[in-house]
């Protein structure tokens, strides 16, 4: 792991809703999606084991978007997504973007953790009201960047740490790769997506972004007995390349 | 706690829902009289038995209806509204409407 | 070998103890003294072993109390432990440094001043708070300080630490409650069908009764039934065993509460075996409270779990094979028996009352305790020997024994607490002397002896068929029903009457609440003869252990006393928690989201004092709380006359986008919104069916089909909710987005607030020509995306700037940066609360309330007239036809050295209330005290005098003037 040179999150013009928390805990940044990601927080190599057995990272800063209303999977699936049936379900498209259809007509759009923000730029990029008459109905965009906050929460004492502080039962076998919750979760609203890195349980949590704060506390808090403490966006990255 | 089956999100804990009152259509206003359309605002039925209600699944925003037995607090059954609201709803404009 | 042995006390007993481990020796101090224990003994087993028999005093008349039960099933062990009150002394384990102490007594422990209550127990009669403090009020303010003295249990320390305890989901296809035979056979069994069982025993140790209990002379038949069980029990990957662990309620959809240490467990199962056991109860004759005197398997439980010899000589009460079964434990560890006292007329001839006989023990049979004796109340001594005559009644004492320990093995009542919440019925039989269930809600299952099933193999066969079926239940797929004995329950477990009451009293019912035989009879001759009614008036069955040993009896003397049958009659109604659970426990690891705006942070480095809105917080004003005044009357200042930055995040921000936007606002607000120009804003007002004003706003046209609608901090979410819900009926084709945490916004308004903003947003021209009031825009600001409105609410040349939340920092630091030459000065709530009060602004939920409609709020103008409906337009319409009962007006005080009245203050017209202050202020910029109040219609003209209550009753005139207060002309927003 090469030294990163010192990025701040102050001097970004988007930040993430708990950058204080994350550089407080010494985070060493990088800049994507013109915000500052913790990429780590000095050990990668013990990032990675705290990732196999209990770990969050903040991905708050990387790409996301959504759409929603009256003819958006058509338009997605236009736009060369691969939607299935399923409300409820998260599927994966070209490049690792993750497409959480949280309603029929509603798609939450994440992107891969190699975040080029490919896929989510183009399809920001794409959407308009149009000039025919009648308007032909494609949905309307979302401000899913800066809606929820994003974190991923990750390892083996996962399920346990969830059932602390979320009633949807979310043990490996009842609830399955792709599965998507939106429950409550610490008293609050938010989506839960499995998405395994490796063979390691790895979840998405998003949540309402004004509550970004206290939500990584409550789950720190909740994840302390199992060891769990803040992992890097590197260590996810291993995670998913290295067979545990 | 009880568990209330969410059409769209499956059987949760009732915490994550709440009530939205009787489905009641409501009534063409234009030809109600003002005591009935003041019946229809506040009288409930508070039916001993399967009652139709609104119900909201708080982290989605989404509505449904249940049917549910106020006598044994047994929850019958869960759809989506679309069952029972089915069509567009217009309303006339003023000047097409008798005067109440 | 030569090691020195610690007995852990004098009453250790060598190789017994199962929980115990001998080789961890704990001290900790009771009442000052140093105690020493081992690891796994509880407070009253150390007690115990050391010879100290007294645990705690009674309630009412400070009677010393020892270990009833020593499964923290009743309120006789009840200590202080260090701050925390009523820790259960037989359930608690003892820990190093523990510091424990007795309740309830005045003076010392040993000699408690208290007792004299007793004596004058005459005057504490049943139904004393009733009879003394029933229309006669006076007599509490004699009494008060005396009951709050004696009464209540333990010390409250306001500043105990607060312990951490959490809460965590588990989920189970089959949850068994209670670990014994029953319990252990049904997980066994439901386990065969593969899904997920969980299996929670109270104990530190699976295994129930056959952990304490005899079944036969050689004790083999408990020891091998417990071996197979538990090898069975861990050969099943599938069963998750809780021990330790307390289920304490049953709820709907089988929501099972289980609280072990300090995490409260919240258990959804798809089905629930029910093997709690039952409770054994204890004889009524007199004395019966004292120290010494136990249910026979506590005494067993006291020897087997933790070593400890209850006594050196004994004398059994008894009315089943149970009481022989003591009877050879305590000769195993070399006490003696003075007698077995047996209630039945024949007892049976079994193997083990055999055994009994054949040790020489005298047995009487058709006998009971008559009396029981006492050194100084301290301990039992002896007992006096009757042959029963009648029913409950004996005759002359015909043996003395004496004795420091007497079991009371005379019948058992089913732990039927949480089949009971969950909503079964329990009936009396009178061929087993007990309640037995009757009918179960669909997914229950009962096993073993809570079902009225006692033999061994019988209740091993129960426990299957309850797993069988309960893993049915949970849609597994099962193999073939175990076969099960046709008739289960056992007729020689329980005796009718165990209840002799003496001519001197003393035959304590309930210990919990000092309720004596005689108290009952009282009760019921005051009328009380129904059994909730009984329990109200005397207060049998409320004390901490809820009726679990006095429940019963309690039924019988109703039905004995009335000349009911008891078949008729059932227990009184039993609520959860099934022990005492603590708040610590409910509460849990509190969860309290709150939402912090984007320049949450800002605001505190600068000093700001925050204030709660909803969740949000939002500052209230800049400085320190001394200066508060001070800052809000600059903050006002800075605002009409320099410039001023306002965070207004928390505003809610709906998206409303579709061919029908428009269509639907209609709908949804009093106002119309078809012809709305693209780039312009306009005010919302919205009222629910009954006409009544819920919410208010601006929606912003940035398109034909895109509405960007504001609304009130604390009303969005409703808002959203009620739009969704009335669309789900209507099927507009709109979409509608609650965005409103995603964008963060500020108000940069006063004089100079354009030339500030232009400085950092150059693609919008500013101009009032071009962007005029109530214009929004799309474009930049400080290079980041937003959206522009010129909106009016404090009443200056003004623009919100709504920008996505992750910029919401990065927009705060350019403004105020960009305004730093021109003295920008952040302002909080309480300054805008200010500036809107004088240019008349209502705040929805302040100025408005539940009742509030348009004509009352005064708001006619943002009525459509011709658009065909909205929601409350018909309400509101049949409201215009009735009478006016108040008005919102403005009103200033003439005088100067009024007092400012405060919100909801009243006003008062010919002594009547007619309304109320909603919002006043004394205003930094009018130099004059302004408000808006609710008045009398006729009152409601400028100039009207009204009359306002203030503070301490004093009335003060106000003259109503009409709105706005400042800048009637409105030049100053529109500039």
């Amino acid at each position: 792991m090469g030294a990163l040179p010192k990025v701040f999150a102050q001097n970004q013009l988007r930040r993430s809703p708990i950058y204080r928390l994350t550089q407080a805990a010494g985070a060493f940044c990088e800049v994507i999606n013109s915000g500052a990601v913790p990429m780590h927080y000095g050990n990668s190599d013990s990032e990675l084991d705290r990732a196999r057995r209990m770990a969050i990272a903040d991905l708050s800063g990387l790409p996301r978007t959504g759409f929603k209303g009256t003819g958006t999977v058509d338009w997605l699936a236009g736009q060369g997504l691969t939607i299935g049936p399923d409300s409820n379900m998260a599927y994966r498209q070209d490049g690792g973007a993750l497409a959480a259809r949280l309603a029929p007509t509603e798609i939450f759009l994440i992107d891969g953790l190699e975040a080029t923000g490919a896929l989510i730029d183009r399809l920001n990029g794409a959407w308009n009201w149009g000039t025919e008459k009648p308007r032909k109905l494609i949905g309307y965009p979302m401000p899913r960047q800066d809606s929820h906050a994003w974190f991923m929460i990750t390892g083996d004492a996962a399920p346990d740490m969830f059932a602390k502080i979320c009633g949807v039962d979310l043990r490996p076998h009842k609830f399955a790769p792709g599965r998507i919750a939106q429950t409550s979760l610490a008293k609050m609203s938010g989506i839960v997506i499995r998405d395994d890195r490796g063979a390691i349980p790895a979840f998405h949590l998003l949540a309402d972004v004004a509550s970004a704060e206290y939500l990584w506390g409550a789950v720190l808090d909740a994840m302390s007995e199992f060891g769990g403490a803040p992992v890097g966006l590197q260590a996810l990255r291993r995670l998913g390349e290295v067979p545990s | 706690m009880k568990v209330m089956n969410c059409p769209l999100n499956g059987p949760r804990n009732i915490s994550e829902f709440v009530w939205g009152g009787e489905v009641k259509p409501m009534p063409d206003e234009t030809k109600l009289s003002d005591r009935e359309w003041a019946e229809y605002v506040f009288l409930e039925n508070n039916t001993a038995g399967v009652v139709r209600e609104w119900w909201c699944h708080v982290p989605t925003s989404f509505w449904f209806i249940a049917e549910r037995n106020t006598v044994t607090d047994e929850i019958v059954k869960t759809y989506p509204a679309s069952e029972v609201f089915k069509a567009r709803v217009d309303f006339a404009p003023k000047s097409e409407r008798a005067k109440p | 070998m030569n090691a020195p042995v610690s007995y852990g006390g004098m009453n250790r007993l060598p190789n017994r103890g199962q929980f115990i481990d001998r080789s961890k020796p704990v001290t900790f101090s009771f009442e000052g003294a140093f105690v020493e224990g081992y690891e796994g003994d509880t407070i009253a087993s150390a007690l115990a072993a050391n010879g100290q028999w007294i645990v705690s005093r009674s309630f009412k008349y400070h009677r010393p109390r020892g270990v009833l039960t020593m499964v923290g099933q009743d309120a006789n062990t009840l200590v202080q432990v260090a701050e925390e009150p009523n820790c259960l002394a037989d359930k608690r384990k003892i820990a190093p440094g523990l510091v424990v102490e007795g309740q309830n007594y005045f003076g010392s422990f040993e000699s408690d001043s208290g007792r004299f209550v007793e004596w004058v127990s005459k005057f504490l009669p049943v139904g004393f708070y009733y009879k003394t403090f029933h229309e006669k009020r006076a007599s509490w303010k004699f009494w008060e300080p005396i009951v709050r003295k004696m009464a209540g249990l333990g010390k409250i320390d306001p500043h105990a630490h607060h312990g951490y305890y959490d809460k965590q989901y588990l989920f189970a296809d089959v949850a068994v409650i209670g670990g014994g035979p029953a319990g252990m056979a049904a997980a066994i069994e439901a386990a065969k069908a593969g899904g997920e069982v969980i299996l929670i025993d109270e104990n530190p140790k699976l295994g129930g009764c056959l952990n304490y209990a005899r079944f036969d002379e050689s004790g083999e038949a408990a020891c091998k039934a417990e071996g197979d069980l538990l090898n069975a029990v861990q050969a099943a990957s599938n069963i998750r065993v809780m021990t330790d662990a307390v289920v304490s309620g049953l709820f709907a959809d089988n929501w099972i509460p289980v609280i072990r240490g300090n995490r409260f467990y919240k258990l959804r199962a798809k089905a629930v075996v029910v093997a709690t056991g039952s409770i054994e109860q204890p004889a009524v004759f007199r004395n019966n409270d004292l120290p010494g005197i136990m249910l026979g398997s506590a005494a067993q439980r006291l020897i087997h779990f933790y070593g400890v010899r209850p006594g050196k000589k004994a004398v059994i009460l008894t009315a089943n094979d149970d009481g022989y079964a003591q009877a050879i434990d305590l000769l195993k560890i070399g006490a003696e028996v003075a007698a077995v006292v047996d209630l039945r007329e024949v007892p049976p001839v079994t193997p083990l009352s055999f055994a009994v006989r054949k040790a020489s023990i005298p047995v009487l049979a058709g006998h009971a305790i008559q009396e029981a004796y006492h050194h100084n109340k301290e301990h039992v001594v002896g007992v006096a020997v009757a042959p029963i005559v009648a029913e409950g009644q004996l005759g002359d004492p015909t043996a003395s024994y004496d004795c420091d320990l007497v079991c009371m093995s005379v019948g058992y009542s089913p732990a039927a607490h949480l089949l009971l919440q969950a909503g079964a019925k329990f009936a009396y039989s009178t061929e087993t002397a007990m309640f037995h269930p009757a009918q179960i809600p669909a997914g229950l299952y009962a096993a073993g002896s809570v079902g009225g099933v006692f033999d061994l193999d019988r209740v091993r066969a129960d426990g299957a068929r309850a797993g069988w079926a309960a893993a049915k239940q949970a849609g597994l797929s099962v193999g073939a029903e175990p076969v099960t004995p046709g008739d289960t329950q056992d007729r020689n477990q329980t005796h009718p009457w165990p209840i002799f009451p003496h001519a001197k009293g003393g035959e304590f019912v309930d210990f919990d609440e000092d309720l004596k035989y005689a108290d009952l009879i009282n009760g019921i001759a005051d009328g009380f003869d129904n059994v909730e009614l009984l329990k109200r008036y005397s207060t049998v069955g409320m004390g901490p252990s809820q009726g679990k040993h006095s429940a019963v009896a309690a039924v019988r003397i109703v039905a004995r006393e009335t000349g009911r049958d008891l078949a008729t009659l059932t227990v009184t109604t039993q609520r959860p928690p099934y022990t005492p659970e603590k708040f610590g426990h409910l509460a849990g690891r509190i969860f309290d989201p709150e939402r912090r705006t984007a320049m949450h942070h800002r605001h505190l480095e600068l000093g700001a004092q925050m204030m709660p809105a909803g969740i949000w917080w939002r500052p209230a004003y800049y400085g320190p709380k001394a200066e508060r005044e001070k800052a809000i009357r600059e903050e006002v200042l800075a605002v009409r006359n320099n410039v001023g930055l306002i965070d207004v995040s928390t505003l809610g921000g709906l998206d409303v986008r579709g061919p029908d936007a428009a269509e639907f606002l209609n709908r949804m607000y009093t106002f119309t919104y078809a012809k709305l120009a693209i780039g312009k804003s306009r005010y919302v007002l919205m009222t629910d069916q009954a006409g009544v004003i819920t919410d208010d706003g601006v929606a912003c046209r940035f398109s034909e089909e895109h509405f960007y609608v504001t609304a009130t901090t604390s009303g969005v979410d409703a808002v959203y909710r009620s739009m969704l819900q009335w669309n789900a009926q209507w099927r507009l084709d709109v979409d509608v987005a609650n965005v409103t945490a995603a964008y963060a916004g500020v108000n940069i308004a006063g004089p100079k607030s354009r030339a500030v903003l232009q400085k950092v947003c150059t693609d919008i021209d500013l101009s009032s020509e071009a962007f005029p009031y109530l214009g929004v825009r799309m474009g930049t600001v400080a290079g980041i995306p937003a959206r522009l409105l010129r909106v009016g609410f404090v009443g200056e040349l003004g623009y919100e700037i709504h920008v996505p939340y992750g910029f919401g920092e990065a927009l705060w630091d350019a403004l105020m940066e960009a305004g730093a030459g021109d003295n920008i000065r952040p302002f909080g709530v309480e300054a805008q609360r200010v500036l809107r009060l004088e240019k008349g602004h209502i705040i929805v939920s302040q100025d408005t309330d539940g009742l509030t409609n348009v004509w009352e709020a005064d708001m006619p103008w943002a009525l459509a007239k011709t658009k065909p409906f909205f929601v409350g337009g018909r309400s509101t319409q049949i409201m215009a036809k009735m009478p006016l009962i108040r008005k919102l007006v403005g009103f200033t005080l003439d005088d100067p050295s009024l007092p400012c009245p405060e919100e909801c203050h009243l006003v008062i017209r010919q002594g009547e209330i007619v309304g109320r202050v909603t919002s006043a202020v004394r205003s930094p910029n009018l130099g004059k005290v302004v408000g808006l109040a609710y008045v009398h219609p006729d009152d409601a003209e400028p100039d009207a005098k009204i009359a306002i209550k203030v503070d301490g009753g004093r009335m003060i005139e106000a003259r109503v003037v009409a709105l706005p207060f400042y800048d009637s002309a409105a030049k100053r927003q529109e500039m």
